[in-house]
């Protein structure tokens, strides 16, 4: 059946009718500024050994250990792909070729702040660049096309600031557990641990149940989690991708912060926290997955479900937390390529509803079929790096002998399965609800998706050994064998 | 240190029960220059750090932010609603909060520490309770800056001084979020540009 819709055609000649086609200085100095940053990462992780961490400076406010080391590779990675397909993009929408000072100005500030966040070895420094990173992402959230953009940017700064002073109860309450006891408290990661105790402590307890709550509200975790669906689903592709795949790496380092802290100290209560949370983002997501008809909103609620799986995955400990740690870095990748080929998808159809894009490998073969690699990622499929991290992490589950978790994660993540199945597959490979030729596609755009593919596969087969090593170094450090 | 810190408390707790919306900035300049009196007396001997900070706080807290939450809600209708809901459950949760925060406090010793580990929670929870009985986006903006005050007040319990950076740090997530807040949450949302995308890409 086909529609009032008119057919698609390439897109250059989309292209050259909107007046769109050229490139602006701006779009090329994104992706040039995003290059430099991947290059100066990979360098750092070339010239640093392991061995040789880790090194602190600026006043030792910062720090290069194997955790920061590895987000800042993560998070440039991501933002050289991020950078790239703004650049294609802004060929094809006269909107954002019009917007694409702004929107580079605020993503470049964003990622200064995510650079130097994660690498805080601080841990109020690290509170305000979380906000700082928020605020930046506020404006870029309002460029979005829903209803209300500048509602669902307000929402998402008053939940994000809501989830964070409630980590600054907790700061107070560890300020008080420490003042009780006589002893001066200093929120530096490397020295904050002198200041614990492990004697029972109720305002310890306090403190550290406030932190985990708040960070986890900032995760996506339920029950803090509803500013998430709306703000992804909002939010312009390439920002709903630097949330899910570069600021919610900045809220993952400061949960590895607080256990790296902690480590010794309450871990019994931190991994009860995390449990509650876990089941509770598993659930929700897999509920609100099953009414779900809007890709968008779709992948949004596969973030809170992978947050669920995180939280389950650090309570065990251990012996998933290798697990844990690729899960995270994998999770950046998909969330990154979906949120991509979502958008490729969205510029043509305009829409978010799933109904309408019956067909859609065939109308866009290269961005329908990334998509559905995605997705495959997404659940969990071999040869993906997602589908190791899960099989460790419920191996994990189990050597620990946490039925319980076990039955629900597999449980939730069936459900998670079978509903993203029936939402999607019909999408990709119905009859098209359009006629005329394909959607012709520059390789620009299908560049950094493929890149993405590539990391993905190579994370769940073969990962070279010095990325092994600096994935078990943070496995490590957050308790892991 | 207890005057300041009562003055503080003041200039916290008055707006909340009697304050409109449209002169929040200037319990906010109140609170800023309680804190700046607070600071001072916080370092005992006059240094670099001490005047920098004393002068972050005038300069930003006191004047620069009042000065543009004033800006953005001249000539807004709903500035002139109450900053929480002027009812007997409200005032009565409240009291009840800010008495709460003193017993959280007192955990310590009755002595200044106490005093204003019972002002920051009383900020905190008096935040929290205009965000969760007022919808009107102003006032819930209001409430976050409360909040960020009483983080800045959190800084004089701690032993040492934070040094500048983190100042920075904190000091800009205040601007911004008075600069960001104030745009998004008054005037109007843009008109859906979608369809324009759309028809570039498809016609």
């Amino acid at each position: 059946m086909s529609t009032a819709i008119p057919s698609p055609v390439p897109e250059p000649m989309a292209a050259r009718a909107s007046g769109a086609a050229t490139t602006s200085g701006t779009a090329y100095g994104l992706v040039a500024l995003s290059l430099i940053f991947w290059l100066v990462s990979v360098a750092v992780f070339v010239t640093h050994p392991l061995n040789e961490l880790p090194v602190y400076f600026a006043k030792r406010y910062l720090v290069l250990d194997p955790t920061s080391l590895l987000f800042v590779l993560v998070i440039n990675t991501v933002f050289l792909g991020i950078s790239v397909y703004m650049l294609s993009r802004e060929r094809t929408s006269s909107l954002l070729a019009r917007d694409i000072r702004f929107r580079a100005t605020m993503t470049v500030v964003f990622m200064v702040a995510m650079n130097v966040g994660v690498m805080a070895n601080h841990l109020i420094l690290l509170w305000a660049l979380i906000e700082i990173t928020t605020l930046c992402a506020a404006p870029l959230v309002a460029r979005g096309d829903s209803v209300a953009p500048k509602t669902t940017a307000w929402r998402y700064t008053l939940y994000s600031a809501m989830t964070l002073a409630i980590t600054f109860l907790g700061f107070m309450c560890l300020s008080q557990s420490a003042d009780l006891r006589g002893i001066d408290i200093n929120f530096r990661v490397d020295q904050l641990s002198s200041s614990l105790t492990t004697v029972k402590d109720g305002w310890q307890r306090l403190g550290l149940a406030f932190v985990l709550f708040g960070l986890g509200g900032k995760l996506g975790l339920a029950p803090l989690y509803s500013w998430l669906p709306e703000t992804y689903e909002g939010a312009p592709t390439s920002t709903s991708a630097l949330l899910a795949a570069v600021q919610y790496n900045i809220g993952v380092v400061a949960v590895f912060r607080i256990l790296q802290v902690f480590h010794g100290f309450e871990i019994g209560f931190v991994s009860q926290e995390l449990l509650v949370m876990g089941y509770l983002s598993l659930i929700v997501a897999a509920v609100q997955m099953m009414a779900v008809r809007n890709y968008k909103r779709l992948i949004a609620y596969a973030c809170v479900s992978s947050s669920g799986v995180i939280a389950l995955g650090l309570s065990v400990g251990r012996a998933a937390a290798y697990g844990v740690v690729l899960y995270i870095v994998s999770n950046a990748f998909v969330k990154s390529l979906l949120f991509l080929s979502a958008g490729r998808m969205r510029a043509v159809y305009g829409t978010n509803e799933v109904a309408p894009l019956n067909g859609v490998i065939r109308v866009m073969p290269f961005s329908g079929l990334l998509f559905t690699v995605g997705i495959f990622a997404l659940l969990g499929f071999p040869p993906f790096a997602s589908f190791l991290a899960e099989m460790l992490i419920l191996s994990g589950i189990v050597q620990a002998g946490n039925l319980m978790a076990f039955t629900v994660m597999c449980g939730m993540l069936t459900i998670i399965f079978v509903s993203t199945g029936r939402a999607v597959f019909p999408m990709l490979w119905d009859a098209p609800t359009r006629v005329g030729p394909p959607v012709v596609e520059s390789l620009v755009t299908i560049l950094p998706k493929l890149g993405f593919v590539c990391i993905l596969i190579m994370l769940g087969t073969y990962a070279p050994e010095p990325v092994t090593q600096l994935l078990r170094a943070v496995a490590a450090s957050i308790g892991g064998v | 240190m207890t005057l300041p810190l009562i003055f503080c408390l003041v200039a916290t707790v008055i707006p909340v029960f009697f304050s409109k919306i449209s002169s929040a900035p200037t319990w906010l300049g109140l609170q800023a220059l309680a804190l700046g009196w607070i600071t001072i007396t916080h370092f005992e001997e006059f240094s670099l750090h001490a005047s920098l900070v004393g002068l972050e706080v005038l300069l930003v807290r006191a004047a620069l932010v009042p000065h543009l939450l004033r800006r953005a809600l001249r000539k807004q209708e709903n500035a002139r609603i109450s900053l929480m809901p002027s009812n007997l459950f409200a005032w009565i949760i409240a009291i009840m909060l800010i008495i709460l925060a003193f017993k959280f406090g007192d955990g310590a010793r009755a002595d200044a520490r106490a005093l204003t580990l019972g002002v920051v929670a009383a900020t905190v929870v008096i935040a929290f309770l205009i965000l969760s009985t007022n919808h009107e986006p102003k006032a819930q903006l209001v409430a976050v800056l409360f909040m960020e005050n009483a983080l800045a007040l959190f800084e004089t319990l701690m032993p040492e001084s934070w040094p500048l950076t983190v100042h920075l740090a904190i000091s800009t997530v205040y601007i911004l979020t008075v600069c960001i807040g104030c745009w998004l949450v008054s005037g109007e949302n843009p008109v859906c540009k979608a369809p324009a995308d759309v028809v570039e890409e498809t016609k």
